[in-house]
Order: structure tokens, then C-alpha cells, then sequence
């Protein structure tokens, strides 16, 4: 069902000399997607809080 | 983006600027993702990072104009008049999705011709394009999730004052 290009884990990273370019261009995505998520659950938290400060206070 | 920008100007309903305010940063993070792992492929492909091809050229100018929604947005103080500025660019600025589209087809530079098609058959080897579908509907679902993250704690920012905001939060 499925063949594999690859025969160790060394291949698979190597890529046939392509894995730098495959492997940095997923480093640098994930990272940036993974970050966003990150901040977006941050600004959410930070605004709730500042809201219910705005609450307390008032 | 531009359904929203539209049903802002027309209608002037709120909730869709705030949507293109909370889309745009996501759009402008995955823009600059194609850009720089087109970059990256493009050194063992092509022999060089960068070119003015059509297409690279017509993305770059997507990446321009979202920050560009983001700088504009970002300089008035008068929210509202925010919104509406933002949204008529936004209607201005999808003019290049078309042209982004098509760039592979009216330049010959580059970048192949399309080698997917939903009409006809693709070019694309199945044993790439299952895989390739695959991504795209993952990475639209986690697209979706973000913009319903970052269009939450948008609307909480902007509608703070109200009642139901202090109600929910």
C-alpha cells in the first residue's frame, strides 16, 4: 500500500541533497503558524483580563 | 476579506470589519510563508531565490497590500473611519487575486502553468496531488481556527465597552 522512497531516517532527512531546503522552509512555517496561535491565545487572555479589571473597577 | 469589505461599505455591518481587521495579519503571515518557501525551493530549482516573475512579483504585491490594510487601519484613531478606509482598499486590492490566478498563463516567466485543474486533468503526479489536497483542506482548517481565535479577542477589544462583552467575559 505504501512504498517508501526512503530506506533510513538518514534519507529522509538528507532528501537527495534537498532536505535543507524542505526541512528549513517547515522549521520557518510551523514556527510562524505556531506563534500565531500563540499570540492570539495570549491577546485573548490579555483583553479578558483587561475587561474584567475595567469591571471591578467601575 | 472582500465579501466583508463589501457588506461593510453597503450595509455597514460592524462584525465584517473586524473580520478583515482579524484576517488581514493572517493572510500577511501566510502570504510571506509562500514567499519564503518559494524563495528557499526556488534556489535548488530554479538557481536563484528571487526573480520578477509574474507571479512572485503579483504575491509580493498580495504581502504589500495586507500590511498595507494593517498600516492604514492602524493610523486613524477614529475606528470607524478606519474600518471604512480599510475595507475600500481591500475591495481595491483583490482586483490582484485574478492577476495572481492568471499570472502563470498571460507572462511566460518561471513559474509552470497551473498544474492543477478542477476542470480538466492535472498534471501533477497523483502520488503528490492526494498529499497536496490533503494539506490544503488541513491548512484551511487551521486557518479557520486562527481567525476565529484572533477574530475573538478583536471583537472583545473593540465592543469592551458593552454590555454584553462585560456580561461574557
Amino acid at each position: 500500500m505504501f512504498n517508501s522512497e526512503f530506506k533510513n531516517f538518514n534519507e529522509i532527512l538528507d532528501m537527495s541533497g534537498h532536505g535543507i531546503y524542505v526541512w528549513s522552509v517547515y522549521l520557518v512555517g510551523i514556527s510562524i503558524i505556531a506563534i500565531s496561535f500563540l499570540i492570539a491565545k495570549k491577546r485573548i487572555k490579555t483583553v479578558q483580563r483587561k475587561i474584567k479589571l475595567n469591571n471591578a473597577s467601575s | 476579506m472582500a465579501v466583508c469589505a463589501l457588506m461593510h461599505i453597503v450595509w455597514r455591518v460592524k462584525l465584517a470589519a473586524y473580520l478583515i481587521k482579524s484576517a488581514a495579519p493572517i493572510g500577511a503571515m501566510i502570504t510571506f510563508i509562500g514567499l519564503f518557501s518559494g524563495s528557499i525551493w526556488g534556489i535548488p530549482t530554479w538557481g536563484t531565490w528571487w526573480q520578477w516573475d509574474a507571479r512572485i512579483t503579483s504575491t509580493l504585491i498580495l504581502f504589500i497590500m495586507y500590511l498595507g490594510v494593517l498600516t492604514l487601519h492602524g493610523s486613524f484613531s477614529n475606528l470607524e473611519k478606519a474600518d471604512r478606509l480599510m475595507s475600500i482598499l481591500v475591495i481595491i486590492g483583490v482586483v490582484n487575486i485574478p492577476i495572481i490566478k492568471k499570472s502563470v498563463d498571460w507572462w511566460s516567466t518561471l513559474h509552470q502553468p497551473a498544474s492543477i485543474s478542477v476542470s480538466g486533468s492535472s498534471s501533477i503526479d497523483p502520488s503528490m496531488l492526494y498529499p497536496l489536497l490533503i494539506s490544503i483542506i488541513g491548512l484551511g482548517f487551521m486557518l479557520i481556527s486562527l481567525g476565529i481565535l484572533s477574530s475573538r479577542s478583536y471583537i472583545l477589544s473593540r465592543e469592551k465597552n458593552k454590555k454584553w462583552v462585560s456580561d461574557y467575559v
